[in-house]
């Protein structure tokens, strides 16, 4: 069972794996470090600091959508060419292409985080870059997990996509949107209507990651305690990624497939 | 190989002067366009709550605070001119200041920003507002902010001529207690100024107990505050000469 899960790794790999991602990769690199040094010149103090955690921030984003792309399009060729039915002629169970398409993500998000462990490590210090690059390395993971959901129940890349991000940034924002939303009950006195889109979206939360399963960039201003920070988030991501693999497994199986 | 072209007075006559026209057109609101990019002055917009900027950070308070700080310190360079500060709304200056300043605890940019950048306005009024905002958030981290207030000093003293504040900020310099780390010369200020308003048997008083308590330590200190001592302690006599004659 787990040699035919890493063959059908491998082969998932080599489908991922091109010349173009590399490309796309160090264009990402070069941008981040072009707009940081941008950024570093207009700085009067700190600007190693700044620089560091911009150029952080910058790559978390931009490689976070580069890895949801990656994984969205390459589900979608799975379905497109048929070949989840191919793969059930054979004797594999559902679970291992889960299985394998989670191995395939944390490569995926392994590679990524080179650039980010470079980079950081040369703008502010290796102990920064390793904790940046492991806590990067959960939330990219996360985040791949949480398209490769979106991509099997939906099976459209824009549709996967728009999810993925808009769970990503709710979660993200949602201390604003609650702000919002708490202000818009205040405006009405109360009224039935704004109070229930709160209770549902704060009923929603509960669904989304929390606030400790993404990197902590204000380790680059603060002397946080960087172990404790990564063993926090490390917990919260193995919560969440769980679940959304038991989703994933879920929705799969359910999958019915003309063989 | 080149394509053959009709030269350009075979074109169907309409065509042309509707091209014509076209481009004047697209010239005059070009030209029109680009000078109301340089007469007008977009003023300061008010900040959101600390509440809105924490929830838009996305968990990258302190960096959206330095990005904030930064689109502050490029506010007065617009469409390629740089702007007059006298043009810059000081009241919603300093709420950004005092923004920026909750938004990244701990971040001594605003006040950098504060001492070195806006107060080299030449009003009165605004440079008083700057200093106080200096003067307002130093208890934030007398350790990291006490050159601001060093300097916020200085500036009431030779820029502003308002000796009184001065002495204020310099006394609060001077009132910080030791776990303050900050060299002798900036609690020095505070005799310093007492001198200047002529208040001679305070800033001697004050140096006599500086010595006396062996608060300092270093040798060329302790001359230094020797030779203030003789110094006031001289033009005291002479003041109190000149009052008897």
């Amino acid at each position: 069972m787990p040699a035919q899960t890493i063959s059908l790794f491998r082969y998932l790999m080599l489908g991922i794996m091109s010349r173009r991602l590399f490309v796309l990769i160090a264009i990402l690199a070069l941008v981040a470090v072009l707009a940081g040094s941008f950024v570093g010149e207009l700085a009067i103090i700190n600007s190693d600091a700044i620089v560091s955690a911009f150029v952080a921030d910058f790559l978390r984003y931009s490689l976070g959508l580069l890895a949801l792309l990656m994984i969205a399009s390459s589900v979608a060729e799975d379905f497109e060419s048929r070949q989840f039915e191919r793969l059930l002629t054979m004797p594999l169970a559902r679970w291992q292409y889960i299985a394998a398409q989670a191995l395939v993500i944390a490569c995926l998000c392994l590679m990524l985080i080179l650039p980010a462990l470079i980079l950081v490590s040369i703008y502010s210090d290796l102990a920064l870059g390793l904790y940046w690059a492991a806590s990067l390395w959960l939330e990219l993971f996360l985040l791949g997990v949480l398209g490769l959901l979106a991509i099997l129940s939906l099976e459209k890349i824009p549709q996967a996509v728009f999810f993925s991000l808009a769970v990503y940034l709710l979660a993200k924002l949602s201390a604003v949107i609650i702000l919002m939303l708490d202000e818009s009950v205040r405006l009405s006195d109360g009224s039935v209507t704004s109070r229930t889109v709160e209770f549902i979206f704060v009923s929603m939360l509960y669904v989304f990651p929390d606030g400790n399963t993404f990197a902590q960039n204000d380790v680059f201003f603060e002397n946080l305690d960087l172990l404790a920070a990564l063993g926090n988030q490390l917990f919260s991501v193995t919560i969440y990624v769980l679940f959304l693999l038991a989703a994933c497994l879920v929705d799969f199986y359910r999958k019915e497939f003309n063989i | 190989m080149r394509r053959g072209e009709r030269p350009l007075l075979q074109l169907p006559r309409p065509l042309l002067i509707a091209f014509a026209i076209l481009l004047l057109c697209q010239l005059a609101y070009h030209h029109r366009a680009q000078r109301q990019i340089e007469a007008v002055y977009q003023g300061l917009t008010r900040p959101l709550s600390v509440a809105s900027y924490r929830g838009i950070a996305m968990g990258s308070e302190q960096l959206l605070g330095y990005l904030l700080a930064l689109r502050l310190q490029l506010h007065d360079n617009q469409a390629g001119r740089h702007f007059r500060y006298s043009l810059i709304d000081y009241g919603i200056l300093i709420d950004w200041l005092d923004r920026i300043t909750e938004i990244s605890q701990g971040t001594e940019y605003p006040m950098l920003l504060a001492s070195r950048v806006y107060s080299s306005t030449g009003d009165k009024d605004r440079l008083r507002q700057v200093l106080g905002f200096i003067e307002r958030r130093f208890d934030d981290d007398p350790q990291k902010h006490w050159r601001r207030l060093a300097e916020a000093c200085l500036l009431a003293k030779h820029k502003l001529g308002d000796l009184e504040l001065a002495l204020r900020f310099a006394e609060r310099l001077a009132q910080q207690p030791a776990s303050v780390k900050m060299p002798r010369w900036a609690r020095d200020f505070h005799f310093l100024l007492l001198a200047d308003l002529n208040e001679l048997e305070a800033a001697i008083a004050i140096i006599q107990a500086m010595l006396e308590t062996d608060a300092i330590n270093d040798p060329d200190e302790q001359r230094f505050l020797k030779e203030k001592l003789s110094k006031f302690q001289q033009e005291l006599f002479e003041t109190q000469q000149q009052a008897s004659e």
